[in-house]
């Protein structure tokens, strides 16, 4: 339990940014909370990222139509013009800047309203760094050629998601369809940290908070079937941040 | 002043109303039924009187046709001799009066014969009550019989109208009789009515100044007044019983929200006091973002209770299909219940749809597989085993958890379900004791039922909805 992603230092910040080679985002936090913001700012400034800031909604919403983001953090409720209004704005103008929107509000019903007006991820205050840092670096990729991919391949790991079969070295493993959708999920954001929520919405669509290990009995089997057997591992846990997969 | 404020009160009751509409109605109806009853009795009394004269000219002209002049005259002499309201009369052929009981006939009753209506000049009693000397008002038939003689027979209307008057008076008496009853039987019920609900909102009012406690009296006559205050006093109690549950939530939410705030204050303050190492910072900042991820974990479980204890509109229900759901979250829990080293079982009844909440029906469950792997405690001799289970039970789905572990007393098995309660030896396990009662409020608001039974030997949770 002690294996949780919050509650650590922010980690890796200091090396730039919890993924490899993923330095250098250009971002634009719209969020009124002046002292929250500050705080991001320097966290992701800490991180390698450039973020820009908007205090209310008309200004934010007039910096992301007119520059170009890599991704945008989008608070909800925001002075002058709310954050949903903003993301389907843009959406409208077919502005397809990866959006992810802070809010209090955490029912379900929220989060699916958010993500239905055009928001890429949802994440509920309060939120640790390193979860909304690794969002956003897996947000940013979005853009890149690997969502739609039918080949996944890392290192000596290949996984083709048509035929479903997953090769190391030209050696199959065999998987459950559930750790399949795990390490194509891993290997889709592959260089990336991944949180333990991440893999619980993204693999099992669920967005609660399990209070036991649960993902990491996961991780370990599916990491028992990849990486045994072979001197340099694939699968690495981030000591209080989540899971990477690279080479 | 005051009665004529209690006056007016009455006036406002329903009851009141209710009984002068339907005085109202009935003094309408019996005047009709009034009516209509003098009416026809006029016309029968009338009918028969004709019938009578009718029958007396006939026989007298029988008579006199048969017997001769003579026969009638005596006839007629006797027959006016009689008390009573007859009117007979005889006279020769010119109009010279023979017998009879009256004397001045109007000329034209002798000069045609015919049927006649007229006043006359009364002469003797006819031992009637409401006879009155003088004038009379008469119905005659006058007839010329074969003999020539002219007979007039009649009678004396007075005695007609007097049975029509009894008829009325005593109606008339009946009706303002039972007016007057009505009335009173209604004041009396309106009277009896406002006492007992007067009652009721007194009641109301202390209730309502605070003294919780006051109930509605509920008399021993079963009535709907009864009924009302019954389920008046039900529902109070249930609102004292909420009450109460809130007080014990406030008391417990201060308890357990106040207890790790302290703690956590308690690490900020001494790890600023003393002038420690970075890494005694460190930790003591570790611990501050730990205890208030708890927090905030205690917090949401309270908020997303609330939630689904106010429950959602239908609408926001969705159909879904519950088999998979359990086998998801089974298929989630399965590897970690074997890592600890119990046996995992999963039972599903194929294609179970119901309307629901995926999210909150999958929290559920993981809360109830959660609390089986956390109190499990191992018993000599047996392999732990927990059996995740979705059967269809007749129009109920149960989505269950069992252990075979050393299970709940029987008399905890109702408690462990209300807020924040957690049995004493579970005190130091990590948890805000809220699960178990999402789950409760997550089944009420599917319109279902969570319980723990016996499993024998072990705990098995049930939550049970409707299909």
């Amino acid at each position: 339990m002690s294996e949780r992603p919050v509650g650590r230092r922010i980690a890796g910040v200091a090396d730039g940014g919890l993924a490899v080679g993923q330095n250098d985002m250009k971002i634009l936090l719209i969020e009124d909370d002046r002292e929250a913001a500050s705080y991001l700012i320097q966290a992701l400034d800490e991180a390698g990222h450039v973020t820009h800031h908007a205090s209310d909604g008309e200004t934010g919403y007039a910096m992301a139509s007119s520059m170009d983001y890599d991704v945008l953090i989008v608070d909800r409720m925001l002075p002058r013009r709310d954050g949903l209004s903003i993301i389907e704005s843009l959406r409208a103008e077919s502005d397809q800047t990866p959006a992810l929107i802070l809010s209090a509000l955490g029912e379900v019903d929220d989060r699916v309203t958010g993500l239905r007006a055009g928001g890429d991820d949802y994440l509920v205050k309060p939120y640790a760094f390193t979860e909304l840092l690794a969002r956003i670096e897996v947000l940013a990729r979005r853009s890149s050629p690997a969502e739609a991919a039918t080949s996944l391949a890392v290192g000596g790991l290949a996984l083709d998601r048509l035929s479903r079969k997953v090769e190391r070295d030209g050696e199959n493993i065999l998987l459950q369809p559930r750790e399949f959708r795990l390490l194509e999920y891993l290997m889709k954001n592959a260089g990336k940290v991944v949180t333990r929520t991440m893999l619980l919405e993204n693999v099992w669509d669920y967005h609660f908070d399990p209070q036991t290990n649960v993902i990491d009995v996961h991780m370990s089997r599916l990491r028992a079937k990849i990486d045994k057997g072979h001197a340099n591992p694939l699968l690495h846990t981030i000591r209080g941040a989540g899971y990477m997969i690279r080479e | 002043m005051n009665r004529l404020v209690r006056l007016t009160q009455l006036w406002r009751t329903s009851t009141v109303r209710l009984t002068a509409v339907f005085i109202l109605i009935f003094v309408v109806f019996a005047v009709l039924l009034l009516g209509l009853i003098t009416w026809q009795s006029s016309v029968q009394l009338q009918q028969q009187q004709t019938d009578a004269i009718d029958r007396e000219a006939n026989q007298l002209m029988r008579l006199d046709s048969t017997k001769g002049f003579r026969a009638t005259v005596v006839a007629v002499s006797r027959m006016s001799d009689q008390p009573g309201p007859g009117i007979y009369y005889l006279a020769d052929p010119t109009g010279q009066m023979l017998v009879g009981n009256v004397t001045d006939l109007p000329p034209e009753v002798l000069a045609t014969p015919g049927t006649y209506s007229f006043n006359y000049d009364r002469q003797r009693p006819f031992g009637e009550a409401d006879e009155q000397p003088g004038q009379g008002n008469a119905v005659v038939r006058s007839e010329r019989l074969e003999s020539g003689l002219i007979l007039v027979v009649g009678r004396d209307v007075v005695e007609r109208r007097g049975y029509t008057a009894i008829i009325f008076q005593w109606f008339a008496f009946g009706v303002g009789g039972i007016l007057l009853f009505s009335l009173i039987a209604g004041v009396l019920t309106s009277v009896r009515v406002l006492k007992r609900i007067d009652t009721i909102t007194s009641t109301s009012r202390k209730i309502m100044t605070g003294s919780l406690s006051e109930r509605v009296p509920v008399t021993r006559r079963n009535d709907e007044f009864d009924a009302l205050a019954t389920s008046l006093n039900r529902m109070l109690d249930r609102i004292e019983q909420l009450m109460q549950g809130m007080k014990e939530v406030t008391d417990n939410v201060a308890h357990d929200l106040k207890t790790p705030l302290t703690r956590l204050r308690n690490k900020a303050e001494s790890a600023l006091r003393e002038g420690q190492s970075e890494a005694a910072h460190r930790e003591a900042l570790e611990t501050t973002i730990a205890e208030s991820d708890k927090l905030i974990k205690t917090f949401n479980a309270l908020l997303l209770i609330a939630r689904a204890e106010a429950g959602t509109p239908t609408g926001a229900l969705t159909e879904l299909d519950l088999s998979a759901v359990v086998a998801d979250v089974a298929e989630l829990y399965g590897p970690l219940a074997e890592e600890e080293g119990l046996e995992f079982e999963t039972r599903v009844a194929e294609n179970t749809r119901l309307n629901g909440n995926r999210e909150l029906l999958g929290q559920a469950l993981v809360n109830l597989i959660e609390n089986a792997l956390k109190y499990y405690e191992p018993v000599e001799g047996r392999i732990g085993r927990i059996v995740v289970g979705l059967r269809r039970e007749g129009d109920r789905v149960l989505i269950e958890v069992s252990d075979n572990g050393p299970g709940i007393a029987a008399e905890d098995r109702k408690r462990v379900v209300e807020r924040f309660v957690r049995l004493e030896k579970s005190r130091t396990e990590p948890g805000s004791g809220l699960g178990l009662s999402l789950v409760a409020a997550v089944a009420q608001m599917h319109h279902g039922t969570f319980r723990i039974e016996d499993n024998a030997p072990g705990v098995r949770a049930i939550i049970d909805l409707p299909a």
